[in-house]
């Protein structure tokens, strides 16, 4: 009964979803989100063959530079959209009025905002398919060592981008905020979790902060799956920690989403 | 309301008016120190295993020194600080249709450009203040800076000053008149920095975007600020940068005020803010 | 030199676009063919209904609009062609909007426009002073205007008007939205301004305002200008007639012999009595209370309503619209 009411939450929020962004999808949305990565993959090519000749640093032991950055480049896009449809979910109805409603509905909020997620992951499908041209067209191809392991640290990222967008969600409509903390988390994450290069590269406090949060590990199952040559037994305990990380921070979201709530309805009333 | 005093006097108010929507802005302080901080490390971690590869010090010799390769990145993220903030404020200022009071400053005798060239400014100085003296500070305190003289750093200031308010004044008059200001905001953010030269060399960048490169004023006044700052080049070496530059800015300026004249006349036709 | 703005045969039309970026252009007259003199020293009323082309009128006035063909001169300046000195001279008070800045103080926000006006620098701070009194402001001068109240701002939109020290003030519904205290304040503001020699055209909704402002009223409607007068001259131009209401609670065949001939109305009211109605342009209400005591009614209530202006303006613009209606 419970899970019956749960998908009826979570199909519903992913169709009302789509069928708004349909009648008024901005243009300029989709060149924002498939710009940047394009540009990322774009400069690697040109400073790998301009300056690096084709050749990278003994420093860098992760398989095929463009590869590499193609992968990282697009995961970190990815991350980027899916925090921006969950995360900005409930801020979004809180501006358009429509939080009070919501919130007295008796639907879960998981459900509600697995549904948001559903649809970003569906809605990237065509922004993706975009990237990949890109990358084909400068000549990478992206060898696949395992595809069960490139599929697993797939959801393991999907899993931990969401867990992280709990939290932030609720940080974001008790402080009536969601510009500055999304493009922080965003550079943070850039820096931190090991999207465009090797972690390692970090300083150690640095380095000690990436291991925190559970994007940094489904990076690494990602990465060692594809361009890394790595099995799946391989990156089981990275692929466990992240599953592990980001049980964490969806469980201290949801138990601090409530209160969040009630700050953001004592803040508007 | 010809001459410098009004000018001036406009200026003043300007730079009044950006203080008080800028300074002490959380937003500012994180659009313009934090979020490029963290993006200059993301990128120069980015492209260490291409700079330490062994060729690429016979092509690039200023990625042998990691200090030299970050200062490169450094000046870039400064400059496109300076450049994209002026295309915040010029967005920013397109708002003003909707608040009703860029219709006040129609109606004042308030010369139109002079207006728009002190709008950037005073958005400029109250943006990009916070991250120029950190820049300015891990420069100096990297030691990486190696300059012909003195005076080239008064050089430097005006190769980024002087292009950057042209280019404002230039977004300012466009976005005033512009039904799809979001559109241009798209088109200048991301791509601005690929085809300046910002994150890259010139060299490395194909023909056909060093083309469309030079026609962004950023591009040049990049090429004089690491011309000067990281190889001690001589004005004689920069001139023909310099002069470019210069032109450029002429060129902007006169674009400018060819659609204020443009737009305002046809608002005083239609009753319309809109020109493109 | 003032000799007040002078509007000649001004027409303004707006392109259309009927249907999309490539349809049809057409034109769509806004102002056709208006004549007015608004003198200094005086507050001259546009009047009209709504569409009638006050608000492009006075955009034209400012500058802001250019017109199609005629001309206007402030001052023996052309608003095309002295745009600029034009400006310096007048101003315009726009009502209902906010249009001040939220993120400076009131003071800021005067001194900020007194940049762009160029006002002598001696003079700033004390006119800001003066202006921010005459608002009653003064004590919120220094408060960010992100704190005001709605009167508050617009209050500060009005002293912003008058930074300049405009030779001319346009005023366009000022009072939309006001509070009635400070809509009270602002006409007397208007009015001592005009005493002091400033030239005013205002438009308003409240036709008890320009009754109470305007020395002069032009009323134009779909663009033509329909007439022009003082109130009680347009009032009388267009025969409006004041309402005469008398109560008789003892009607009787001599009472209504007197309604018969004073061409009255009789409507019964409670308890047998009956109302006596009379429209009549001159002041009739005691003859007719007379006329009615002689006859033997005692009369228990004596009502007169006087003509307003809006009935002139709603008669005036009911005629052309029934002149138009009949080449069609």
């Amino acid at each position: 009964m419970a899970t019956a009411t749960a998908w009826r939450t979570g199909r519903a929020t992913a169709w009302r979803t789509w069928q708004t962004t349909r009648r008024a999808y901005p243009w300029t949305y989709a060149v924002g989100t498939v710009l940047p990565a394009a540009l990322t993959i774009a400069l690697g090519h040109l400073a790998f063959h301009a300056i690096g000749a084709g050749e990278t640093g003994s420093g860098f032991h992760e398989g095929p530079y463009l590869a590499y950055l193609a992968v990282g480049a697009t995961a970190y896009q990815f991350t980027v959209r899916l925090i921006l449809w969950s995360a900005k979910a409930l801020i979004t109805e809180q501006r358009q009025g429509t939080l009070g409603a919501l919130l007295i509905a008796p639907a879960g909020r998981l459900p509600y905002l697995l549904g948001f997620t559903a649809f970003a992951v569906l809605s990237s499908v065509a922004e993706f398919l975009t990237l990949a041209v890109v990358v084909a067209a400068l000549g990478i191809t992206i060898p696949v060592a395992s595809p069960l392991g490139a599929l697993a640290g797939a959801l393991a990222l999907i899993t931990a981008t969401f867990a992280m967008s709990v939290g932030l969600g609720g940080l974001m409509i008790a402080a009536g905020e969601a510009h500055i903390s999304q493009n922080t988390l965003f550079c943070v994450l850039g820096l931190l979790c090991g999207y465009t290069f090797p972690r390692a590269y970090l300083p150690a406090p640095a380095q000690w902060l990436a291991d925190a949060l559970p994007t940094t590990a489904a990076m690494d199952v990602l990465h060692g799956s594809l361009t890394g040559g790595r099995t799946l037994t391989d990156l089981a305990p990275r692929l466990a920690l992240s599953l592990l990380l980001s049980l964490g921070y969806l469980l201290a979201g949801l138990r601090g989403l409530p209160r969040a709530e009630a700050r953001a309805v004592e803040r508007t009333y | 309301m010809s001459g410098l005093r009004p000018a001036l006097r406009i200026f003043a108010a300007e730079a009044l008016k950006q203080h008080r929507r800028l300074f002490g802005q959380p937003l500012v302080v994180f659009s313009m120190l934090v979020w490029p901080v963290l993006q200059l490390a993301t990128t120069y971690y980015t492209l260490r295993p291409v700079a330490t590869a062994s060729p690429a010090a016979a092509h690039w010799p200023l990625s042998a020194d990691p200090h030299r390769l970050l200062a490169f990145l450094a000046t870039g993220t400064l400059a496109y600080a300076f450049f994209f903030s002026l295309v915040q404020s010029a967005w920013h200022l397109s708002f003003e249709r909707t608040t009703g009071t860029l219709e006040l400053l129609f109606l004042s005798p308030a010369g139109r450009l002079t207006l728009m060239l002190a709008n950037g400014a005073g958005a400029l100085v109250q943006n990009a203040w916070l991250l120029t003296c950190f820049t300015a500070a891990a420069l100096l305190g990297f030691g990486t800076l190696s300059v012909a003289a003195w005076w080239m750093y008064g050089v430097v200031i005006l190769a980024l000053l002087v292009p950057a308010v042209a280019w404002g004044a230039f977004l300012n008059s466009l976005l005033v008149f512009s039904r799809d200001s979001a559109f241009l905001y798209t088109i200048l953010d991301e791509p601005l920095w690929f085809v300046s030269g910002v994150r890259l060399p010139n060299f490395a960048l194909p023909a056909a975007v060093r083309v469309i490169g030079t026609a962004f004023p950023l591009t040049a006044s990049l090429t004089a600020i690491r011309g000067a700052l990281l190889n001690a080049e001589p004005l004689s070496a920069l001139a023909p940068t310099l002069t470019w530059l210069t032109a450029l800015s002429a060129l902007l300026l006169a674009a400018a005020a060819l659609l204020l004249r443009v737009g305002e006349a046809r608002s005083q036709r239609t009753g319309r803010l809109t020109l493109i | 030199m003032t000799t007040g703005i002078q509007v000649r045969d001004l027409r303004k039309d707006f392109p259309v676009r009927d249907r999309g970026l490539f349809g049809p252009r057409t034109a769509k007259t806004a102002v056709d063919g208006l004549d007015l003199d608004i003198p200094a020293g005086r507050i001259t009323g546009l009047l009209g209904l709504n569409g009638a082309g006050k608000t492009t009128t006075i955009k034209i006035l400012a500058t802001l609009l250019r017109p199609t063909s005629g001309t206007v001169r402030v001052d023996g300046l052309d608003t095309v062609a002295d745009a600029r000195a034009v400006r310096r001279r007048i101003n315009l008070i726009a009502g209902g909007e906010r249009m001040v800045y939220t993120r400076m103080t009131g003071r800021e926000n005067l001194w900020y426009f007194a940049q762009l006006y160029d006002v002598p620098k001696r003079q700033v701070r004390t006119r800001i002073d003066d202006l921010l009194a005459l608002v009653g402001l003064t004590n919120a001068a220094d408060t960010p205007v992100e704190r005001y109240s709605r009167g508050m701002t617009q209050r500060l939109a009005i002293a912003r008007g008058l930074v300049n020290d405009p030779a001319y003030l346009l005023l366009d519904e000022p009072t939309l939205g006001l509070d009635a205290p400070i809509a009270r304040d602002l006409r007397r503001v208007v009015a001592r301004l005009a005493a002091e020699g400033t030239g005013v055209l205002l438009t308003s909704h409240y036709l008890a305002e320009v009754e109470e402002l305007c020395s002069h009223v032009h009323v134009i409607a779909d663009g033509r200008h329909l007439a022009a007068g003082s109130p009680a001259q347009l009032k009388t131009a267009t025969g409006s007639h004041a309402t005469v209401r008398v109560t008789v609670p003892n009607p009787s065949p001599a009472i209504a012999e007197v309604a018969a001939r004073f061409g009255a109305t009789r409507t019964p009211a409670d308890d047998g009595a009956e109302v006596l109605t009379l429209r009549h342009p001159d002041d009739i209400a005691g003859p007719l209370a007379a006329a009615v005591v002689q006859a033997g009614g005692s009369i228990t209530a004596l009502d007169i309503t006087e003509a307003s202006l809006e009935d002139a303006i709603l008669t005036l613009t009911d005629r052309t619209a029934r002149t138009e209606a009949v080449p069609a």
